[in-house]
């Protein structure tokens, strides 16, 4: 490629890179405005009289706990998701079985499923397990409903893990536990990190389970601080932009370090053509 | 040597208890917390019920209607556009990974930047594009006077431009998640395969088609999958930002599904079209990976 | 491999067994024993968070704090949600026969599942005691009523005016119109003068609702509305469908901001209250931002006012409003407490109807003594409206069945866009009634 041709290509993806950063700038400015401000003024406007109130607002809301819920509720419900698709992936793609197929496309099946289908009967499950208001039916539910976008994730990257590495583990006499630990799970590791990232922002993010589950204020999570600010006839944006940007810190620093995982795994792992 | 790995390996990959050990976490939870409820979904299918009082068991009159229901099929008819989008906005997507997996400068910077917007959750997504598109002083208008064009359409108003217009965001939130997947599909393909190439003389477009393309085709294939099976249930950005009107124009499955579930009190019939999504995305599932097969042993 | 599946089919199996039989297994958690003296719990579910209704929620945490001194054996443990979620909660919860025993209902169509599958407890004894009932608003605990008997206390009521800044109107010589065709007249002169004349977020539907039900209200005149509405008259009779010419013939002539099918009634308040728009259809619930509401600009807030909904070619009654009852208190017919929550419920809303006024600006539809509340001016017009008012019609999604609501909602929307006729809009409503019944 020719010195143009690289200018070209470097002015498009940094105007592509501002129009991707835009979102994050738009909402800390949102985050300092009211109601008036921001229905009527541009988006790009600075606050003309920011709103730092509405950051007390949120914390006022007893944010404090929910962020500890939501930071526990979500990463116990990624280990339990990843580690279970990373088990059931290797049982399909490496273990040899005559169901394999029919469980795949079950898992396949799990995929379907419009989340508001499950609500009625999520909960009369749980409320004869004596789960309702205990932050496990949370956990199992987020673990569960991530299982299987995870799996089909991780299925095209097993694929394409070289065999000759594990025949070497079996021939050395390592158990099955001993090769999936040691030896499939860190040559996964990119993968993994990319499945975290969405198990992470999919978790995050999520409000009708926690809402439907939880009663108690001890359980809930930080999207229920932005219930918070919904009113029956009014609704305080400025405060839910607070809650948003306050929120959104801990992904943002999870996502660079992980996101450093996906490439970091490769070239420390032995992968062979 | 290589045959005795083979078959030694067979014995123990055939372990039965490992095999129901691995597996049973996963198949149990699934089963029970998402095939169970499908389950019931079609059954409630049956029942004329409003999701609250007693139910009465009406046989397949629900799904009779919903196949005559003419709201449903334009509903179905948005879903599956939407699936078409969002598979042919791949291209872009693995193009746009491509650039980033390569050695350009900056690469690494510049990968965490686009994926910023995907960590932003549906609520600010739709409160941002929502301001994109005020027909007043929304930013898309406003550039577009600002370009001479008179009168720019209102967005989410006009039921000709309203179901294009919502795609957008929801393609745009999905960008980052694709480009993720491709980006560590291309980053696990061995540095010795491009480096051999590029001693052939392949320029990067040749690399990128010939060697790359294929060597990922297995994960394209998934995302293909995840694409139109997300879309068919799509439903947040829809039911936020235009609840599926101006009079139906943008309505999807999941927000019919939806309103009639928990709007109207029908909750037998919205079960019978939550039913019905699946059976459909089921028959589109099976139809994309016939397509997509090949001779290789991969399935999907 | 035979014995795995086994396992998971039996799971699943029991899972759905446990689901289909209705899973009634355990009846609400609430009470912790109903011997003499111990300890009693209810539990109540509102939808005023502290975040957006700080002052609706501190009038709640008051009056459950006086109560619990009054009844030291009564702990009311509250949950609360927004408006959305609140409604998903409730039905999802009631399926298990787990709603709280006490909660927060609308009247009308979202009420009558709820007592047809015998969830929520009559509460005509409460209203018989101590003449309750009379202390209400007429026509507001009737919208609670299903076959005879009463299944909420009212906690609000609203009526729609046309709020106009008058600012806007001073300046183009406007006054407040008390004919319909006066009313054309300003919004031809705002026109004319490139000023927005009437804020409209019709995305929300409802809101497009309120200047139909107007017209059809003015143009019906004895009652037209509210019988066909009832499936005693038609929708295509004369006057309701020159009401919905008339609503479209607005709509056309760009009386609304533009592109108001897809904004949402949040931004067009927004236009409203920063000036771009000169007038806006709205109820009684947003008094507060044009009255106390201090992050509002005292400059906008003294320039608003509100005038009645004019005649239409001299038909209706100026002093006949749409409007109805917010929500109301309902107790859950399955309560281990329910004696207990009922006698709470009749001492929540009588605290309220004291306190709900003054201290958060919310209308109660109890009668409000006047001469002892120190309001601002538009609030003592509205009482004032409201105590001479000589019919109430009900907002149309509180009066029609969900269905028959739904119907109306996505043709007032298409009414609105042009893409029907006045005579469509008029066939659906009566097709959907029909089949309703």
């Amino acid at each position: 490629m020719g010195r143009i041709g690289y200018i070209l290509l470097y002015t498009c993806l940094a105007l592509v890179a501002a129009f991707q950063i835009f979102p994050l700038l738009w909402l800390v400015l949102f985050s300092l405005k009211d109601n008036a401000q921001i229905f009527s003024g541009s988006p790009f406007a600075l606050p003309s009289d920011p709103q730092f109130g509405n950051y007390l607002n949120v914390w006022q809301g007893g944010i404090g706990l929910y962020f500890f819920n939501s930071v526990w509720i979500t990463g116990l419900a990624i280990v339990l998701t990843v580690l279970f698709a990373s088990m059931a992936t290797f049982a399909i793609t490496r273990m040899n079985w005559k169901l394999n197929k029919f469980v795949l496309g079950l898992f396949m099946v799990g995929l379907m499923i419009p989340i508001h289908s499950a609500l009625i009967p999520l909960f009369s499950m749980f409320l004869s397990v004596n789960l309702i208001d205990n932050p496990l039916s949370i956990v199992l539910t987020y673990t569960t409903y991530n299982l299987p976008i995870t799996i089909m994730i991780l299925l095209g990257f097993y694929y394409t893990l070289p065999r000759e590495i594990e025949e070497a583990a079996v021939m050395d006499g390592s158990s099955i536990n001993r090769l999936f630990f040691t030896i499939i799970l860190p040559m996964t590791t990119p993968v993994m990190a990319t499945t975290v990232i969405i198990n992470m922002i999919y978790n995050w993010n999520e409000f009708v389970f926690v809402n439907t589950f939880i009663s108690s204020d001890e359980y809930k999570t930080l999207t229920v601080g932005i219930q918070n600010f919904i009113g029956q006839y009014m609704t305080d944006w400025g405060s839910i932009g607070a809650t948003l940007v306050i929120s959104i810190i801990p992904v943002l620093l999870a996502f660079l370090f992980f996101s450093n995982k996906v490439v970091e795994g490769i070239s420390s792992s032995a992968v062979k053509g | 040597m290589q045959s005795l790995g083979a078959s030694e390996m067979n014995k123990v990959m055939s372990n039965k208890l490992m095999i129901t050990l691995y597996i049973f976490p996963a198949l149990f939870l699934i089963a029970v917390l998402i095939i169970v409820p499908l389950i019931l979904t079609g059954y409630y299918g049956l029942m004329d019920w409003n999701g609250i009082g007693s139910m009465t068991f009406i046989g397949m009159e629900n799904y009779i209607n919903a196949i005559q229901d003419a709201a449903f099929w334009d509903s179905a008819w948005h879903s599956l556009l939407l699936a078409l989008f969002s598979t042919l906005s791949l291209v872009i997507y693995l193009a746009v990974s491509m650039i980033l997996a390569s050695k350009i400068k900056g690469a690494d910077l510049l990968r965490k930047i686009y994926l910023i917007p995907m960590l932003l959750s549906s609520v600010a997504i739709a409160q941002l594009w929502i301001k994109v598109y005020n027909p007043a002083n929304g930013i898309l208008n406003t550039i577009l006077r600002g370009i001479g064009i008179e009168n720019p359409p209102s967005w989410l108003a006009n039921p000709d431009v309203v179901l294009y217009a919502i795609f957008i965001p929801i393609l745009w939130q999905y960008a980052g998640f694709y480009i993720l997947i491709y980006y560590a599909a291309l980053k696990n393909i061995p540095e010795s395969l491009i480096e051999s190439a590029k001693i052939d003389g392949a320029n990067p477009l040749q690399i990128a088609y010939k060697i790359k393309l294929p060597l990922i085709m297995g994960v394209v294939k998934v995302t293909i999958v995840l694409a139109i099976v997300g879309s068919l249930k799509y439903f947040d950005l829809i039911y936020v930002m235009t609840g599926g009107g101006p009079s139906g124009s943008s309505e999807v499955m999941a927000s019919y599904m939806y309103d009639l579930a928990f709007s109207t009190n029908n909750f037998g019939y919205g079960s019978a079209i939550g039913f019905l999504l699946l059976i459909i995305t089921l028959i589109v599932t099976i139809i994309i990976r016939k397509l997509t097969a090949s001779k290789e042993d991969i399935q999907y | 491999m035979k014995k795995m599946k086994a396992v998971t089919f039996l799971a699943a199996g029991c899972a759905t067994a446990m689901v289909m039989t209705g899973c009634n297994s355990e009846s609400s958690g609430s009470g912790d024993g109903s011997g003499d003296g111990e300890q009693k719990t209810i539990e109540f579910m509102h939808l005023w968070p502290e975040g957006s209704s700080k002052d609706h929620y501190d009038i709640v945490n008051e009056i459950i704090a006086d109560y619990e001194e009054q009844n030291p054996n009564t702990t009311v443990e509250l949950e609360v949600l927004s408006n959305e979620q609140y409604k998903e909660k409730l039905q999802v919860t009631s399926t298990s026969g787990e709603l709280p025993d006490v909660g927060m209902t609308w009247p009308g169509g979202f009420l009558e599942p709820y007592v047809d599958g015998e969830m929520f407890a009559p509460l005509d004894d409460v209203l018989d005691e101590d003449g309750l009932r009379d202390s209400y608003v007429e026509g507001t605990t009737e919208a609670y009523e299903v076959d005879g008997s009463t299944y909420g206390l009212p906690l609000e009521l609203n009526v729609a005016q046309v709020f106009y800044n008058s600012a806007i109107f001073d300046e183009y010589n406007l006054e407040e119109p008390e004919t319909y065709e006066e009313f054309e007249e300003i919004v031809n002169t705002l026109k004319e003068n490139d000023v927005a004349p009437i804020a409209l977020g019709n995305q929300d539907r409802w809101t497009g609702s309120l200047w139909y039900m107007y017209m059809a209200d003015r143009l019906g005149e004895d009652n037209l509305l509210n019988q066909a509405i009832n499936g005693e008259a038609s929708f295509t009779e004369e006057p309701l469908v020159k009401a919905a010419e008339k609503t479209q013939n607005l709509a056309a002539n760009g009386a609304f901001t533009q592109g108001f099918n897809g904004l949402s009634d949040q931004e067009a308040k927004s236009m409203f209250m920063s000036e771009q728009a000169a007038m806006y259809l709205i109820a009684t619930w947003d008094l507060p931002n044009y009255t106390t509401d201090e992050t509002v600009s005292q400059d906008f807030q003294d320039a608003v006012d509100y005038f009645d909904f004019p005649t239409v070619e001299g038909k209706g009654n100026q002093n006949s409003y749409v409007g109805g009852p917010g929500v109301g208190l309902f107790v859950s017919e399955d309560s281990d407490v329910k004696e207990e929550s009922k006698d709470f419920v009749k001492y929540f809303s009588e605290k309220w109807g004291e306190k709900s006024v003054s201290d958060a600006g919310v209308i109660p539809a109890t009668k409000v003594n006047t001469d002892n509340v120190d309001l601002p001016d538009m609030y003592l017009e509205v009482l004032d409206d409201l105590n001479n008012a000589d019919n109430l019609t009900l907002f149309a999604d509180v009066q029609m069945s969900p269905d028959v609501a739904e119907t109306h909602l996505t043709a007032i929307q298409s009414l609105f866009g042009e893409e029907i006729t006045p005579e469509e809009f008029a066939e659906m409503h009566d097709e959907a009634i029909e089949e309703d019944q």
